[in-house]
């Protein structure tokens, strides 16, 4: 449904979404994860044709965002993060507004109107104007204009910020509905709200696919973690070797060292580990296993590259002391 | 054309909702009252020979003069600027409708409430109707002339409005090249002696000498019109391609 390939957008100098592919199939609820700034709505932008890539191409239900852009928008529904809407109308003069724009026929337009209004709980407050509305309800007009046409694809830029927790189980209930017939693309920073409404995930950084998966598969993954004392080398293929570990990764301290070892399934290693660690007359202070949150997942997948950084940034600043100390010596 | 029409819809509305609407009617009625209640005065003097009406309010009405060309950008001010300071310019774009269909259906409704404006000055046309026996060509000439002339400020209006996020901005950015064919060919031919050369390209762009000499004494030349025309075209060209440009930024 959604097929983005080799997406690329600078503005200016600044590289905001780097060579960029995914694929969303039909009826899908994908999550769009990462951190602030990491080119989430701008990828969301480009979907909804109202930015123009700087290099790559999408198809939105067939069509290209490049050559059919009216088309592709005919086929989604777009909320924005900032929700912009024409203050001084009435909600549901608004939606007629958008129904007209979207072609939803004159004789649909009541009805669909009606069951959008039902649907995001405004019935009440359709003959409000949107000014005097509260951000939650304003939010709501805006989900509900982003269905007025029944579009194929929902492309949801951060639908529950600023709301109520009553609000929030009501947007993500709308999505979850949604799910049945729609593809739906969401971006969010509340991870549980993931776990609750979509079925797949997509971590994106600095502008390019960090992890990738779906929730069921991310359910099944565990870890192990194991502190040891003794020669970290030695002992991370000992652990390597046990039958069910994926990959073990080594955290060096300064007597014990923490280790962690990715299994699958529902691989229970811990037995193993013991045997294995007490067989080698190595002393070993902590074991135990955790399932694979998302949060994890995020951290692990959005921290790596700031602390790539830094540690170059170090590497420089020492460069620089030590041509400092080189000229005053001179 | 559905696009055009839902565009023209909400923005002709939203002319009603808003309070500068209001104040801009109230201050163009009051002009045209001024420059009614002198052609009354001139027309009742019998020393003055007979003047067509039309060139009275044309030539004499120096708040017309003023005011007309300052009603258009204010107009047109918040069409697109506000669109874009609000960002709603995000959720119309992202709509299945293109640029040149948003950029004309405002365009229309700024013209057709332009054209509202003039509509209660028909009621003067009715009183001299009843006291004398006026030239209604004349008339329909010096409205044709207005509202063209008009048509072309609020282009320009709309070119302004789709250069910035302030309402402010657009209005004095729009004043300039909008000055520029109304005031300027005046105070060009009355500085000094111009090159015959200039002074006749000068002389085809002056708005106000149109008003004057042509439309207020009943004469429809069409290379005025197809001058404003072309302007119009112009300018809302450019204007679709200022909003392709300045999306997302």
């Amino acid at each position: 449904m959604i097929q983005v390939e080799r997406l690329t957008k600078y503005y200016g100098d600044v590289l905001a979404v780097d060579d960029l592919s995914f694929h969303v199939e039909k009826g899908e609820v994908v999550a769009f994860l990462g951190p602030n700034g990491a080119g989430k709505s701008t990828t969301m932008r480009m979907l909804t044709c109202y930015l123009a890539a700087t290099k790559g191409t999408a198809r939105i239900a067939g069509f290209s965002v490049v050559d059919d852009p009216v088309e592709v928008r005919r086929h989604i529904g777009y909320l924005p993060e900032t929700v912009p809407l024409y203050r001084e109308m009435r909600v549901t003069e608004f939606l007629n507004f958008r129904a007209k724009l979207k072609g939803v026929a004159r004789s649909d337009r009541r009805k669909q109107i009606a069951e959008c209004l039902e649907l995001c709980d405004l019935s009440h407050m359709a003959d409000r104007i949107i000014d005097t509305l509260s951000k939650g309800y304003r939010q709501r007009v805006g989900l509900a204009e982003s269905l007025i046409n029944d579009p194929e694809i929902l492309i949801l830029d951060e639908p529950t910020v600023g709301l109520d927790p009553n609000q929030i189980r009501l947007t993500r209930q709308v999505v979850k509905d949604l799910a049945e017939k729609h593809t739906v693309l969401l971006s969010t920073h509340i991870l549980p709200e993931v776990e609750m409404v979509c079925e797949r995930f997509m971590i994106i950084d600095q502008g390019r696919v960090v992890a990738m998966d779906t929730m069921d598969s991310l359910a099944h993954r565990s870890s192990t973690i194991v502190e040891v004392n003794g020669p970290p080398e030695q002992i991370e293929r000992r652990l390597a070797d046990i039958a069910g570990v994926e990959k073990v990764t080594c955290k060096k301290g300064e007597n014990y060292h923490r280790f962690s070892l990715e299994t699958t399934g529902a691989n229970d290693v811990r037995e193993d580990v013991a045997a294995a660690l007490v067989g080698a007359g190595w002393t070993m202070r902590e074991l135990h296993r955790q399932a694979s949150s998302l949060e994890e997942v995020f951290v692990e997948a959005t921290m790596k590259e700031a602390e790539d950084e830094d540690t170059s940034k170090q590497t420089l600043s020492t460069d620089v002391a030590t041509t400092g100390e080189g000229e005053e010596q001179g | 054309m559905r696009n055009i029409l839902a565009i023209f819809q909400r923005e002709f509305v939203a002319y009603f909702l808003s309070p500068v609407a209001y104040v801009v009617t109230f201050v163009f009625l009051a002009v045209n009252n001024f420059g009614f209640f002198y052609i009354v005065g001139v027309l009742n003097n019998p020393e003055v020979g007979s003047v067509p009406p039309m060139q009275i309010l044309l030539s004499s009405n120096i708040f017309l003069w003023i005011y007309l060309p300052v009603v258009a950008p204010v107009l047109t001010m918040k069409l697109l600027a506000e669109e874009r300071r609000l960002g709603t310019i995000e959720v119309l774009m992202t709509a299945p409708v293109t640029e040149a269909q948003v950029v004309l259906g405002k365009y229309l409704a700024s013209l057709a409430f332009y054209i509202v404006l003039w509509i209660p000055t028909l009621a003067y046309v009715a009183v001299l109707a009843t006291y004398g026996s006026p030239d209604y060509g004349e008339f329909f000439a010096g409205y044709l002339g207005l509202i063209t002339i008009g048509a072309v400020f609020l282009s320009i209006g709309l070119l302004a409005s789709s250069l910035t996020r302030n309402q402010i901005t657009a209005v004095i950015l729009g004043l300039l090249p909008i000055f520029a064919i109304w005031w300027l060919p005046t105070i060009l031919s009355s500085v000094g002696s111009l090159d015959p050369a200039v002074a006749k390209v000068v002389r085809f762009f002056d708005a106000i000498g149109h008003l004057q000499l042509d439309f207020s004494k009943g004469i429809i030349d069409t290379r005025r019109l197809v001058l404003y025309l072309s302007e119009i075209v112009l300018m809302l060209f450019i204007t679709v391609r200022v909003v392709e440009i300045s999306k997302g930024r």
